[in-house]
């Protein structure tokens, strides 16, 4: 699905935000990027979404090589990506049922069929009853949950959160997790960051990374199977 | 096809909302614009409105030819062989009419304020005449030709002197051709105007969208897909502005027809400006939009390509 062969990122100015990375990620998997601030997480998910370009190495997402696709290929790709940011970067002036809806109208959804859908993705995660409300009426953690919303109205292959609990409290961050981890119930791919190590405990899968490398990887097997949990 | 309508129907419905909802920036856009595009649309309509006048001018040109006062009757009368001749040769079709100098006296007395003072002149001072009204001469261009016609009806014997109304003709031809070129260039220059000021509204449009284009990218939306609303927001523009100036230059022509007729009255005529056709107008409209689109198109391009840079 995700698959990272000796990928690096360079800045300029020679900031080397990425080096060496091999990293493969399976359908259906929840994986979690684990790191400090400036570890290389933000920009791993960015090479994910295709927002940046790797400096080296070879990237496949879907089986597309994120360093050799065209412009004109890559908001296809993204249409089967749901991308979730720290700051969740809602539309202001737009109620919250026509930010939901926006991922399906770029994609050429009638507005009826897009209202449909965004009502019953606004559900899920609990905020139907707001629906006209706009972005500034709602608490950091429900605002993210319409980012959230946002990323799976469209039903998409890979869901992509940079921090998506940093700056909520903890009571906030559980639901937001516990949603994303519903997604991934239904066989959505997640690959999210976070710094925060409590969220750590009950993860199938977790990536660290330090300095822009990988620096421990570890899966939580399941004791009867013994086939990843 | 049908997913192809609809997003240029989302498009066309989310410039709208977008124009009502800022509807006193967009409307003071389009009064600039209507500003720069009233100019050549007045000049068309002027244009449009001589382009009759001189074209029926030109259709029959007159030529007067005056005999010497003491040319006898009948030798007046054996020249008309000779002038059909020379028509002839120019391949002229004209009708060719003796003018008995008491006949001209007659109608200058009845078209003439004075009759009393030329009652004083005693005897008849006007000598016959012939009046050769040329006909196929359409184009104001083809003026040229009556002047070698002219050269060759005053060389005949008992010619006193020739009238030819063409010089005039052909001045007012140049004249329109001077204005028609003239507005031509000044169309170009305040086209440049309309594309410039549409290209600087929608740069800040881009500017203040900045942050929605840049979602749109991410979850998916094409560059078409977020240029088509700024096309036709450029388009509504140059639209907009140019009905406000259509209707601007026609609400101008009242005025100026109540002063245009007293004027041409006394010349007899009935000449008084007109609004443009509608086929025209329509055309000018056209332009007027295809100028918007212009405009959006190059700063939408050179906007979106910079946000690209920015790394959104």
């Amino acid at each position: 699905m995700i698959d990272f062969q000796q990928v690096s990122k360079t800045y300029p100015g020679s900031i080397r935000a990425l080096s060496n990375i091999n990293l493969s990620i399976g359908k259906g998997e929840l994986v979690f990027l684990a790191g400090r601030s400036g570890a290389g997480k933000s920009t791993l998910l960015k090479l994910s979404a295709g927002i940046e370009r790797p400096s080296s190495g070879a990237l496949l997402v879907n089986g597309q090589d994120l360093g050799r696709i065209k412009a004109a290929t890559l908001p296809y790709l993204r249409r089967r990506l749901g991308l979730i940011f720290q700051q969740q970067r809602l539309l202001q002036d737009r109620d919250l049922l026509a930010n939901v809806m926006l991922p399906l109208l770029v994609t050429g959804s009638s507005r009826q069929e897009a209202e449909k859908r965004a009502r019953a993705a606004l559900d899920k995660v609990g905020l139907l009853d707001r629906a006209r409300n706009l972005p500034q009426s709602l608490s950091g953690g429900e605002q993210q949950r319409i980012a959230i919303a946002r990323a799976i109205v469209h039903r998409p292959q890979i869901i992509l959160a940079d921090e998506p609990t940093a700056n909520l409290d903890r009571e906030s961050a559980n639901l937001v997790l516990e949603t994303l981890k519903a997604f991934h119930g239904v066989g959505v791919t997640c690959l999210i960051s976070t710094h925060d190590e409590h969220f750590l405990d009950s993860a199938t899968r977790v990536v660290w990374l330090a300095r822009g490398e990988i620096a421990e990887s570890w899966r939580r097997m399941d004791a009867e199977t013994g086939s990843p949990a | 096809m049908k997913l192809w309508l609809r997003q240029h129907h989302q498009a066309l419905l989310q410039t709208l909302t977008g124009a009502w909802r800022h509807l006193g920036s967009f409307g003071f856009n389009a009064v600039v614009l209507a500003v720069a595009l009233a100019l050549p649309f007045a000049g068309f309509t002027l244009l449009e409105n001589l382009r009759p006048v001189s074209g029926q001018l030109a259709v029959e040109p007159e030529i007067s030819l005056f005999l010497e006062l003491d040319t006898p009757r009948a030798k007046a009368r054996e020249l008309e062989p000779a002038i059909r001749a020379i028509l002839k040769e120019y391949q002229s079709a004209a009708s060719v009419e003796f003018v008995p100098r008491e006949q001209a006296l007659a109608t200058l007395q009845k078209r003439s304020n004075v009759p009393d003072a030329l009652a004083t002149l005693g005897s008849n001072p006007l000598p016959d005449g012939y009046v050769l009204r040329l006909q196929g001469y359409s184009e104001p261009d083809q003026a040229g030709r009556i002047g070698q016609i002219a050269t060759r009806l005053e060389a005949l014997p008992g010619v006193e002197t020739l009238q030819v109304d063409s010089d005039w003709i052909k001045r007012l031809a140049a004249l329109i051709n001077v204005l028609r070129v003239g507005l031509v260039l000044l169309a170009c220059t305040l086209g440049m105007v309309v594309i410039a000021v549409v290209f600087n509204t929608i740069r800040l449009q881009v500017m203040t969208q900045q942050e929605e284009i840049e979602v749109s990218r991410l979850v998916g939306a094409t560059d078409a897909y977020i240029q088509r609303p700024f096309y036709y927001s450029g388009a509504l523009l140059g639209l907009c502005g140019g009905i406000l100036a259509l209707v601007t230059v026609n609400l101008g022509l009242q005025p100026l027809n109540a002063e245009i007729t007293d004027f041409a009255r006394l010349y007899a005529s009935e000449f008084r400006l007109l609004a443009l056709p509608l086929p025209l107008a329509l055309t000018l409209l056209a332009i007027a939009a295809a100028l918007g689109w212009c405009g959006a198109l190059l700063s939408v391009k050179r906007q979106l390509a910079r946000l690209a840079r920015q790394g959104s």
